[in-house]
Parts: C-alpha cells; sequence; structure tokens
C-alpha cells in the first residue's frame, strides 16, 4: 500500500490526509449522489450519516471503504490480560540491576496494592538480539527472534492502575463500562472481507475469560452486529446447530422459513430489513456450514502443529493457545477482519494470568511457556503466508509493573506510568523502537503517549482518521479516542 | 451552508449536505441546529437562535394554537392536527388506517410487549362500535403487563444492572426492589413529577427503593480501588460522574459529562456547572439502605408483641436457674452471659465487684439486672444512676455510661481502669424488687480476655449495709463441667420439671428466631447517605488538581443561582431536594419535554427529537416543534399522568395509519420523519422471547422479586456460561431476569439488548447472523416451539388443519391463507409440530411490530 503522505510531524499533516480521504468519498458516493441523500442514508441508520459509515441493514459486514488508502486490511491483537511487566520483557534496564534491593529514593510509599518495597532487578537475563540488537529478556526466547520485525513503543501510559478499567481504556477508550471496542469499532467502519464468518471474533484463553470479559469485545452503543462474536478451537460459536435436529429437518425448515418470509415479504413491497433479515439466515447457514471446517484443525500440516506448539502432550495450556493462534490465523485468512487472541484469565492472583504480585518469576515461568512459542508461530507463519503485508499483529497489555517489589513479596505492583506494546506487520517499520521509559523503568519520559496513541496508529494502518470515526450516542459523536490521540508516526514504514 | 439549510430542512441530510462541501470540521451541532424548521403553516418558527440561551429547549413550552388542516375528518385527536397540518405543508398524504389486527398487535406489543390472545382478537374484531379501540387501550394500560414493558424502557435509559459492573461484577443482590419500584409506578400511573421525586429523594417520600436511581451505574468496590489515595479520588470521581451524567441524561436530556474535564464545546455548561451538580449528590455513596416497606413495618410491630412474650418466657424460666448460694453448684464464668439468681430482694443500690480476671483490667459489656416481674432496671434510659471505682475510656467504646446503655458488644462496654479490679454500683431513686443479674465481658462473643473470673453481687438495705446476693465461689472452674453428682443423676430420664424447662427452652429459641427474622429489614440498593464531600473544580477532572470549591447550583443557562441558598450546608437530604425541587417542576424546559418525547419514541420508533437524551445544542431539533409543545404543555395540565399521554397517542390517527410503503412519499422522506406512515419495527429482545413463551402457553406470569439466573453464577470475573434450559422460575419475562452487567442473555442478547454499561435511549435495531443462528437453533427456541406443539394438540387435538390453523392464529393472530395451510400440512407431515413452531417463532412476520 502506497500513500504520498505529507510530513507526518507537521501539524498540518494530519488535516491533509483527512481532506484526501474525504475527497476520495466523494468520488465514491458521487455517482449516486441523487439516491443516497434521501432514501439510503437515511433509511434505518440514523444519524450515521454525520460521518460515520453508511450500513447496509441487509450486509452489515459488507466491506466499506476506508477514510484513505490503507496499509492493513485485517488486525490481530495478542491482548496479554494482567498487565504484562515491562521489566521482565521488553524494557531492558541494567541501572536496576545495580539497584537491586535497595530503597528507590523518593519513590512512593504506597502504590495499588499497598506498600512498598524495595527496587528488585528484572527477573530473567537480557542479551541482545537480531541485527538491531535488541535488548530481550530470555523469558520469551522465541518472540525475542522476532525483534527485527518489531516496532515497539516502550512509552505507553494509561488512565488508571486498575485492571478493570484500565482494560477499558485499552480495549474501549474509556475507564467505563459500556463503550465500544476496538474491534467493534473497525467493523463498523471497514466491514468484513468474509461474507460467512462473523466480522470480528475474540479468541478467549484456554484457562479462562480475561480480566474485563466481554466488555473487551462489546459493542457498547453500536449496533449488536458489531459485537465481537467468541469462539475458540475447542468452542466453536455457540447456537452454531440446532441440539439434536436432524440435518434434514434443519434443511426443510430453512427451506420453510424463507418461503414464508418471502411471501411476506412480497406483501410489504420496498420494506428493506425484511430482505435483511432473509439474508441473515442465509449467513447463518453459510456459517454453520463454514465454522466446523474452520476450527478443524485436523487438516493442519504435522509440521504447522509442531511450529506452534499444538502436539505439547506436556502443557495443555499451551498447545490450546497453540491451537488459538492457528484459529486466528484461519480467520484472518478467510477475510475476517479484527481477531482478539487473549492471552491470560480472570484474576487468580497472577495464577492464570500476568498480573505478578507476589511470585512474579515463579508465575512468568508458566505464562510465558504458554505464550512465546505459539505467538511466536503465527507471527513467522502469517510472514511465510506472505500475510503480514496487509495484516497488523498487535501485542498489548493494560498496563506494566512497578521497579521494586511490593512490601513482603516477590513481585511487581500495577504501573500505568510507562509500559511496553508493539506492532508488527503491515505498515509498520520494522526493527524500531520508539520511547523511553526512565533509567529504571517506571515512568515513560520520553514520547510519552497514552494508550489513544496506540488506537489512535491503528485505526491509522486501516485506513482510518481516528478523529472522523465517530458515531452519536447521547448528545455526543464519540469516538474511540475520546477528544484525545495522536498516530505514532515514528513507528510506520 | 445556509443556501443548503434552506432547502433542505432535515439536519441529517445538511449534515450529508455540508459533509460534501467540506464542512466536516465544523462541530456537528452548528450544523445540526442551524435548519430552520418550518411551521406547520408555513412560518417560520425562529428554531434554534443565535445566541446558545435562546436554544428552543431552554425556552419554556409555548401554547401553540390547534392547527387548521384540509382534510379535517382525519384527525382523532388533537395531536393529529398538528401531524396532518405538517403531512399538508410537506405535499404529503397520511397513509389509509391499518387493518384491525394489525393495529391489536401494534398496541399490544407497544403497551403491554405481548401478542394478543386469540380471545383478545376475536373480541376485537367482533366490537363493532367506535369505542371497540378504545376499550382494548384502556384494558391493556390498566394490565400489569404495562409496567413491564415501561419499566424496562426505563431501565435501558438508567443502565440498570444486578452486578457492580468492571472487572470483578459482583452481584448486587439487592437492587431489584428499585426496578419493582418502577414496574410499579408505571403501572400506578404516578404523576411523573412525583415520580421523579422519588427517584432523587425517595427516602424522603416514603419510596426508599426509588432512590435506586442514583446508584445504577457501574462502580468499583472498595477492595477493587488501588490502596493509594489518587485512586481512591479518582474512584470516587467516577462514581459521581455516573450519578450526574444519570440526572442530567435522563431527566433533562443533557449530556454534562464532557464538562467534567473542560467546558462543553457545544452545549453551555461550563465545567463550573458540571462540579456545581455534583455537589447536590456528593453525599450519595453506593450501598444498600433498609427498606421501611408497610410489610416490613407490620413485621416490626408484630416483632414488639413477641418481645412481650418473650419477657414473660424469661420470667418462667428464670425459676429453674440454681439459685446463688443455695449448695448447688453453678456453671463456670464465661465471657458472654452470665447470669447470678438470688432470693428477691427489694433495695435501691446495687454493686458489682470484679476481684480477678483472666488478664488486663476488666471490661463488663452490659450488666442487667432484673425486676421481678421480668423488666431490666438497670438501663440508664430509665433513670437508673451508675458510678464506679475507675474507669478506662476510648470514647464510644469504653466508658461507663455504655455499662447499662442497652448495646450489646465490646465497642459499647465499660472497662476498669484497674488490673485485676474495680466496681461499678447501680442506684434507683425507688428501691427495686429484684431477683437476677445477667452480665458478660463481651456479649456478642468476640472477646474472651478481661473476663472477671472472680467477683461479687452485693446490693444495699435501708441502713447502707452491704449483703453479698452473689458470687464466683458456687461456680464451677473454667472447663470443668457441672455434672460432678452422681451417674446415676445425669443418666436419669429427665423429670417432669426439666421437661418443662426444655420446652420451655425451645419454645424461646423459636420466638428469638422468628423476632431476628422479622427485624430485618429488606435492603435495596438505593444509595447510602452521608455528610456531602466538599467538591472542588477539577483542572482537566483531574482529582489531583483541585481548584476552587463549588457549591450546588443549577446550571448558569437555567439562572444558576445556588437553590441550596439559606440551607445547612452539611445537609445532604436538602440538596437532592433542591435538585428535585428543580427538576419537577412544570418550570423547568426539558423535564417535561424529555418524557413525553420518550414516550412518543416507545410508540413510533423515533421521537419528535430524534436524540432522546440529547436536547442540547448539539441534539436533533424536533420534527413537530409545535406538536411537542402542545403534548407537553397538556401533559403537565394533566397531572403528568404518562397512562394518558399513551392513550392520546395510541388513539390517534398518526398511530393507526397503515404501515404500508407509499412510494411517494418515501421517495421525499425515507426516515418518515413527517410520519406520513407508521414504522414497522423488529421487536426487542424482550417482546421476542416474552412473546415465544406467551404464545407456547409456558410464560411464567409471576410479578416481582429476585431476579432469576441466566447464566450459572450471578456474578463474579470467571466468566459466565449460560443457561440453556429454563425451569418455571426463567419462564418469567426476561425484565425479571438477574441481570448481569456486560453480559447480554445468550440467546436475545444479540438483539441490541443495552448490556448495562452505557444509557440507552434508545436501542439499535441491527440484524446479524448470530441473531438468526439464536434464534433458530438455541435450546430456548426448541422447547418453546416443543411447547407449543403440545398446546396445540391438546387444544386442537388430532387434525392437523386445526392444528396447523390454531398455530398461525396463535402466532400470528391471522387464519392461514388457504394454501399457505395446505403447504404447511404437507410440511407438519414430514417435519413435525415442532418444526412449523419453530419456523414461525422465526418469521418476520412474527418479529416484526406491523
Amino acid at each position: 500500500m502506497t500513500f504520498n503522505s505529507p510530513d507526518r510531524n507537521s501539524p498540518s499533516g494530519s488535516q491533509t490526509r483527512s481532506l484526501h480521504g474525504r475527497r476520495d468519498f466523494f468520488g465514491q458516493a458521487a455517482g449516486s449522489l441523487g439516491s443516497i441523500a434521501l432514501t439510503s442514508l437515511l433509511a434505518g441508520d440514523r444519524l450515521l450519516a454525520a460521518s460515520g459509515p453508511k450500513i447496509d441493514s441487509a450486509r452489515p459486514f459488507a466491506p466499506r471503504p476506508p477514510h484513505f488508502p490503507a496499509d492493513a486490511k485485517n488486525v490481530i491483537v495478542i491482548f496479554c490480560a494482567g498487565a504484562v511487566s515491562q521489566l521482565e520483557t521488553w524494557d531492558y534496564k541494567p541501572e536496576l540491576i545495580k539497584w537491586d534491593d535497595k530503597p528507590l529514593p523518593g519513590g512512593p510509599a504506597v502504590t495499588f496494592q499497598g506498600p512498598a518495597g524495595n527496587l528488585a532487578r528484572p527477573q530473567y537475563p537480557f542479551r541482545q538480539h537480531g541485527e538491531s540488537g535488541k535488548w530481550v529478556s530470555d523469558l520469551i526466547p522465541h518472540l525475542a527472534g522476532l525483534t527485527d520485525q518489531i516496532a515497539f513503543i516502550h512509552s505507553l501510559t494509561s488512565h488508571s492502575n486498575t485492571h478493570g478499567p484500565a482494560e477499558n481504556v485499552l480495549s474501549t477508550g474509556s475507564i467505563l463500562d459500556g463503550f465500544p471496542s476496538l474491534g467493534s469499532w473497525v467493523t463498523y467502519a471497514l466491514g468484513s472481507e468474509s461474507q460467512d464468518l462473523p466480522a470480528y471474533v475474540a479468541i478467549p484463553d484456554p484457562r479462562g475469560v480475561p480480566q474485563n470479559g466481554s466488555n473487551n469485545w462489546g459493542p457498547g452503543f453500536l449496533p449488536a452486529a458489531f459485537q465481537g462474536t467468541t469462539m475458540s478451537s475447542r468452542d466453536p460459536i455457540r447456537h452454531l446447530a440446532a441440539p439434536g435436529i436432524k440435518p434434514e429437518t434443519d434443511r426443510a425448515a430453512r427451506q420453510w422459513l424463507r418461503q414464508l418470509n418471502r411471501r411476506h415479504a412480497d406483501l410489504h413491497p420496498g420494506e428493506e430489513r425484511l430482505a435483511a433479515r432473509i439474508a441473515s439466515y442465509e449467513l447463518a447457514a453459510r456459517m454453520q456450514l463454514s465454522v466446523p471446517d474452520l476450527v478443524d484443525l485436523s487438516t493442519e500440516p504435522e509440521h504447522v502443529l509442531r511450529m506452534y506448539g499444538a502436539d505439547d502432550t506436556q502443557n495443555n495450556d499451551k498447545a490450546a493457545f497453540a491451537r488459538n493462534c492457528i484459529l486466528a490465523r484461519r480467520l484472518v485468512e478467510k477475510g475476517v477482519r479484527f481477531v482478539q487472541l487473549f492471552n491470560g484469565a480472570y484474576a487468580s492472583g497472577g495464577r492464570l494470568n500476568w498480573d505478578g504480585h507476589s511470585a512474579l518469576k515463579e508465575q512468568y515461568d508458566v505464562h510465558a511457556e504458554i505464550l512465546d512459542q505459539p505467538a511466536a508461530a503465527l507471527i513467522r507463519d502469517l510472514g511465510n503466508r506472505g500475510m503480514l503485508d496487509e495484516t497488523l499483529v498487535v501485542w498489548c497489555t493494560e498496563f506494566g509493573r512497578m521497579p521494586f517489589f511490593q512490601k513482603g513479596a516477590k513481585g511487581r505492583d500495577h504501573n500505568p506510568d510507562g509500559f511496553t506494546c508493539w506492532m508488527t506487520g503491515a505498515g509498520i517499520q520494522p526493527g524500531v523502537s520508539h520511547g523511553a521509559t526512565d533509567e529504571l523503568g517506571q515512568r515513560a519520559v520520553e514520547d510519552i503517549h497514552p494508550l489513544y496513541d496506540l488506537n489512535a496508529t491503528i485505526l491509522y494502518l486501516l485506513g482510518l482518521d481516528h478523529e472522523q470515526l465517530t458515531f452519536e450516542h447521547n448528545g455526543v459523536q464519540r469516538r474511540l479516542t475520546n477528544v484525545e490521540g495522536h498516530v505514532i508516526d515514528d513507528i510506520l514504514a | 451552508m445556509q443556501t443548503i439549510a434552506a432547502t433542505i430542512r432535515l439536519g441529517t441530510i445538511s449534515l450529508l449536505a455540508a459533509w460534501f462541501l467540506g464542512f466536516a470540521f465544523a462541530p456537528p451541532a452548528a450544523i445540526a441546529a442551524s435548519p430552520t424548521v418550518e411551521s406547520s403553516n408555513g412560518e417560520s418558527v425562529p428554531d434554534a437562535g443565535d445566541s446558545q440561551s435562546d436554544h428552543w429547549s431552554f425556552r419554556a413550552p409555548q401554547a401553540f394554537p390547534i392547527p387548521a388542516v384540509t382534510d379535517s375528518s382525519w384527525p382523532r385527536q388533537p395531536l393529529d392536527h398538528f401531524v396532518l397540518a405538517k403531512l399538508e405543508a410537506e405535499g404529503l398524504k397520511p397513509s389509509p388506517p391499518t387493518d384491525r389486527v394489525s393495529w391489536l398487535r401494534r398496541v399490544h406489543f407497544d403497551l403491554i410487549g405481548l401478542p394478543p390472545t386469540i380471545e383478545e382478537v376475536d373480541a376485537f374484531l367482533n366490537d363493532s362500535s367506535e369505542l371497540a379501540y378504545e376499550r382494548v387501550v384502556d384494558r391493556l394500560l390498566a394490565s400489569p403487563n404495562h409496567g413491564e414493558r415501561w419499566g424496562q424502557h426505563w431501565l435501558d435509559v438508567v443502565r440498570y444492572a444486578d452486578t457492580h459492573g468492571f472487572e470483578v461484577n459482583t452481584e448486587r443482590p439487592h437492587a431489584w426492589p428499585y426496578r419493582d419500584h418502577v414496574i410499579a409506578a408505571f403501572n400506578a400511573d404516578t404523576p411523573y413529577d412525583r415520580f421523579v421525586r422519588d427517584q432523587l429523594i425517595g427516602d424522603r417520600l416514603g419510596q426508599d427503593a426509588a432512590t435506586g436511581f442514583l446508584v445504577t451505574a457501574s462502580v468499583l468496590l472498595p477492595g477493587q480501588i488501588g490502596a493509594d489515595e489518587p485512586s481512591k479520588r479518582l474512584a470516587r470521581q467516577d462514581a459521581l460522574d455516573e450519578i450526574v451524567v444519570n440526572v442530567t441524561q435522563t431527566f433533562l436530556g443533557l449530556s454534562v459529562a464532557c464538562a467534567r474535564c473542560h467546558d462543553h464545546k457545544f452545549d453551555p455548561i461550563s465545567q463550573r456547572d458540571y462540579f456545581a451538580m455534583q455537589a447536590f449528590v456528593a453525599g450519595v455513596e453506593y450501598g444498600d439502605r433498609p427498606l421501611e416497606t408497610p410489610e416490613f413495618l407490620a413485621a416490626r410491630a408484630r416483632a414488639e408483641s413477641l418481645r412481650t412474650d418473650l419477657a414473660e418466657l424469661d420470667r418462667e424460666l428464670i425459676r429453674f436457674e440454681p439459685l446463688a448460694g443455695s449448695g448447688r453448684r453453678r456453671p463456670a464464668v464465661n465471657a458472654r452471659h452470665n447470669l447470678d439468681r438470688f432470693t428477691p430482694v427489694t433495695t435501691d443500690r446495687l454493686r458489682f465487684t470484679v476481684l480477678e480476671t483472666n488478664r488486663l483490667e476488666p471490661c463488663i459489656d452490659e450488666l442487667e439486672v432484673f425486676h421481678v416481674d421480668g423488666r431490666n432496671v438497670a438501663l440508664a434510659s430509665l433513670g437508673t444512676r451508675v458510678t464506679s471505682s475507675g474507669d478506662k475510656n476510648v470514647r464510644d467504646r469504653h466508658e461507663l455510661r455504655l455499662i447499662n446503655d442497652g448495646v450489646y458488644g465490646n465497642s459499647s462496654s465499660w472497662m476498669s481502669d484497674e488490673v485485676g479490679g474495680g466496681w461499678v454500683e447501680l442506684a434507683w431513686d425507688e428501691p427495686q424488687a429484684i431477683d437476677h443479674v445477667v452480665w458478660g465481658r463481651d456479649r456478642q462473643g468476640k472477646f474472651d480476655d478481661r473476663l472477671a473470673t472472680r467477683y461479687q453481687i452485693e446490693v444495699a438495705d435501708g441502713a447502707g449495709e452491704w449483703t453479698v446476693v452473689a458470687d464466683w465461689q458456687d461456680r464451677v472452674a473454667a472447663g470443668e463441667s457441672i455434672e460432678t453428682g452422681s451417674d446415676a443423676e445425669q443418666k436419669a430420664e429427665p423429670d417432669a420439671t426439666e421437661r418443662q424447662r426444655l420446652e420451655l427452652v425451645a419454645r424461646k429459641s423459636d420466638l428469638e428466631k422468628q423476632i431476628e427474622t422479622a427485624s430485618q429489614p429488606p435492603l435495596a440498593f438505593a444509595g447510602v447517605f452521608r455528610k456531602p464531600d466538599a467538591i472542588h473544580l477539577l483542572n482537566r477532572g483531574d482529582p489531583e488538581q483541585p481548584e476552587d470549591p463549588v457549591g450546588p447550583s443549577v446550571p448558569t443557562i437555567f439562572g444558576g443561582e445556588d437553590v441550596t441558598a439559606g440551607l445547612d450546608p452539611v445537609d445532604e437530604s436538602a440538596r437532592r431536594t433542591a435538585l428535585a425541587d428543580w427538576i419537577a417542576s412544570p418550570d423547568n424546559p426539558l423535564t417535561a419535554r424529555v418524557i413525553v418525547n420518550r414516550i412518543w419514541q416507545g410508540h413510533f420508533g423515533t421521537g419528535l427529537v430524534a436524540t432522546p437524551s440529547d436536547f442540547g445544542l448539539s441534539g436533533l431539533p424536533p420534527s413537530h416543534p409545535e406538536l411537542l409543545d402542545h403534548l407537553t404543555l397538556d401533559f403537565v395540565r394533566g397531572g403528568w399522568s404518562m397512562k394518558r399521554l399513551h392513550r392520546q397517542i395510541v388513539l390517534s390517527a398518526a398511530y393507526r395509519q397503515s404501515s404500508a410503503i407509499n412510494p411517494d412519499a418515501i421517495a421525499v422522506d425515507a426516515d418518515n420523519r413527517w410520519l406520513w406512515r407508521y414504522s414497522p419495527r423488529r421487536l426487542e429482545a424482550e417482546a421476542i422471547r416474552d412473546s415465544m413463551l406467551a404464545i407456547s402457553g409456558q410464560l411464567n406470569r409471576q410479578m416481582f422479586g429476585r431476579g432469576y439466573n441466566l447464566f450459572n453464577q450471578r456474578g463474579g470475573l470467571s466468566g459466565f456460561t449460560p443457561v440453556e434450559s429454563f425451569g418455571p422460575e426463567g419462564l418469567r419475562r426476561l425484565i425479571y431476569a438477574h441481570k448481569v452487567r456486560r453480559e447480554r442473555e445468550a440467546v436475545f442478547g444479540a438483539f441490541d439488548c443495552p448490556d448495562g454499561g452505557q444509557s440507552a435511549a434508545r436501542r439499535e435495531e441491527s440484524t446479524t447472523p448470530i441473531q438468526a443462528l439464536n434464534l433458530f437453533n438455541s435450546r430456548f427456541t426448541l422447547e418453546r416451539a416443543e411447547g407449543l406443539a403440545d398446546r396445540l394438540v391438546r387444544t386442537a387435538g388430532d387434525d392437523p388443519r386445526e392444528q396447523v390453523t390454531l398455530a398461525f392464529r396463535l402466532t400470528l393472530s391471522r387464519q392461514p391463507e388457504p394454501d399457505e395451510l395446505d403447504d404447511a400440512v404437507g410440511w407438519v407431515a414430514e417435519q413435525g409440530l415442532a418444526t412449523l413452531c419453530r419456523v414461525l417463532m422465526n418469521s418476520n412476520e412474527f418479529l416484526f411490530v406491523p
């Protein structure tokens, strides 16, 4: 994808891009301007006209054009729930080794969970990787091997130090419950390339739902069509088939229903929603056929299963997560627009997710084993198939962790003031590290980016201007980025 | 832009036009507010003034004359004149009346959310009087199902749920009394101004559950909030923000949330205005409050009389207690409860002296002295005086006055200032005939140190001489058993006296349980009220950057006066009362308009103002401004009766129109803003589920009470597994389900059910394949289909034609056409009756309000 971008750092940059985008839209819409203005724009989908996309209610997942030419067509978000410590993974802080077990002068007496203890060195050795010489910890050797493809952002901040609200911020841009998730915004804007699968799929960790549960893939006040559909390699879509009903009865029932509905529609000419509902049953029938094939991984070659670790008989959680990773690739192959792949489950004292308060090393050994090989294999596999040209992969977590241990514990407390996420694939400049935390890794000090910027950047890569992608709710033109957000230009290809 | 706006009057279209012309960066408000709206007689009505204070909704509603219309035979209600005048001005004609069955289904779904029964269809079709329509409407408005239907609309707006939200999403077990309050209030046609007051100050109006309104939002529980002070301040700000947002968007149709961080971009709401609104509710905490319901008050009164019975029993039981100093061994001293009975004696002074403790200074929790008539005469409230050897005081915890205050527990007890010793003395003005003393270290049994292990109780005679009436010496040592007598004594069958005692003890225990139950008030998650927080204007909304203190006052645009002037500044309920007075006033330009518009929207799908929770500058102007004002003034004049307004609307000619598309009309008004037809709608999730249950004959019509389960758990963070197959409890209407915030019901949630996160002033109507999968394949549908099939056989017997006919009548309120009947009978022969039922329940004809 090429886009002759103006100087991204100039203040007028984004405006120029937006004007371009609008002309583009004008060009597409001009042919049918007359009919658009008076019929379809006002039919059904209230107020979307302000600047949101036009949704054809019969085909809510029909592909829709972005605001401007896009680098990425699809997104896979690897969402590590529980707040991964930047200090044990991607943010190398040799100073912390020197300061190990010493109090932090002027540091906070009390943090989220209670009294602060002494500074603690990274719990894993770090070494340099690839041509970029990126320092990465030995915790995640497979992912470390990919650093030359990755653009790191080391200077993210969140508005909350509490998992629930913070996962809300990461997924929806709001601390509060009930706002639309990133995937919902994206599919609302762009629809999907797949017409027999959901546009947006959320794959929970085999160990359980993430800390903020379904609010991570909720549609908020957007139409329910844009809610993430949960499925995994183990639990395909709910209600895919009627229990105890013979296939021929099912087919007959569907045919009978079509006949009844067509007769009814004929009596109500021009009623688009009737046609939309008829179409939705056709689409459901196609899903019913395609999903079982999709989740049947027995057709994957053995070397692929091995590469992901899906054949691991010693570690069921790892094997199940690996199968979810393969499923994520397959979904994108079929044109599904947005896939959220969760690693880490609900609150459990760090036992089932990355919330390492008390026994960080012991627990991270377990979690990294599940994450590392399968996630790295997913990125390699996408690369091998040429899919990274059009697919953006985002690795993220809701916040980071403190450079000191909690008093009387061997783990780190919540830290929303400086943490790392990264991206690779479509539109991303490979092998760069952007922003920095202070020398102990406590606060972002260089190129500080609130999480809004991460979301603005993801939208940008999909050809969407985060300021123009809006939906009117109770008097406010809502955006994923509220009234904030800047595209992080330095990591773009 | 002016030109465009003048030629195309609709806000949405001008938005589009503006967009094409390059005005997309202009705030939508500026565009949406600018179109001129013509009045029905063609005159220009100043719609949105130039200055913000001139904005239409901030001005009082005006009385417009009923407009003249060309087709004077069409209107059935005054409101029809306004609708028709607009249509005529637009060169449009209303649609002909719809058929009677369609109207009946329409009004049934709109008013009660359930389809008509066959009997109701027949009765209406056979009633040729013009009053037939009114009779139906009156019947539906009187139905208890009406509150269930419209209560749901209200709960959508206030984002009601039965869990606390956020990550932990714990059960909020006492939320449902608010849901029940709303249903009952709608059924009772509580005047809306009174309804609003109840929501804000129900605690003062005998409607405790109503203030559940204030605390419907998600909230972080104490354990989820960080231990650091900034986390606590932020959590409190978020909690207060949710209350302000709920109050302003629900009642006033104003979005003020933006002003938490900066002056509102479009509406004249400053940051100071926002925090002044916070100050009204700054003493509201999220929590349970006891409900003083009539049932509870009656139970509590009954408990009082049971207490008399209990005292009687105690008096009977006392004679079974061994007398102190009688030579019989008595139980060891224990920390919780000791009884010393002695021969009745008349005295005006009693002294309790501690001679030894198990450790430290002695502590006595409640010293009770009983008159021979059973009364505790030690109580300070009776005027009994108390003195001591010396006290070790901890304020409100250990004080001499707490020894006879009638309150049990360590935190209401006396402590001596002497290790291992000390005395207290009670004195009466009149001599008392007494026969026993009860005392303990901690009557709640949590503490067992500081226990008097050696003690004596003395009374004074008239000469001031002290006599010991009881002491420790005949008590066995701790851990030692009383029954040191012969084995024979222990093993003997209880004698008559013992049997009598045991019977009395059993009766006593039973009485105590009854009193305990009757004294427990029901709880409602309806807010706890306390001294208001000091509210400051916060720079950028950041609790760490407080600026000037801000007191409660209404937004500047509405006068901005401090409506609590002259009131006690820390009187929490005075603040809420002032807020309620201002909102629930006929002079408030927004309150009545907003609810009138919500009710209109409930019947026509779109409000006269299409942005029902935004009457501000970024909202859309009303399509029929005179009509909205006319209805608003009439609503207030009619005593704020919502049922009266429903009646006017559903009996109107506008509402009775056919929903058929008129190609000429749709070409100029595709979204039917001028109401040239009735816009058909898909049923909402609740109406689909409830109706499936109703037609299958399986609906459990039990109203109110604790919600039934939709999932394997009622709250929590480890995920929710949906219930697939429901027992009778789960076959109640969906409004009675325990609503887990953020978890949409597994089958019907996909039909745009709000998740209780943010307010849903209007439901989206999306169409998705997931809906189709859920409705076609779920066990719920299959079981309803089986249920309906059983009903068909039960009612119609073996004749397939009768069965099919009945299925159509129950599901669609009509007979099958002859060819439909033939086809269906053929299908049923092949695939079974339940398959027919499954198909009908998935049909568009069933799922749409015609």
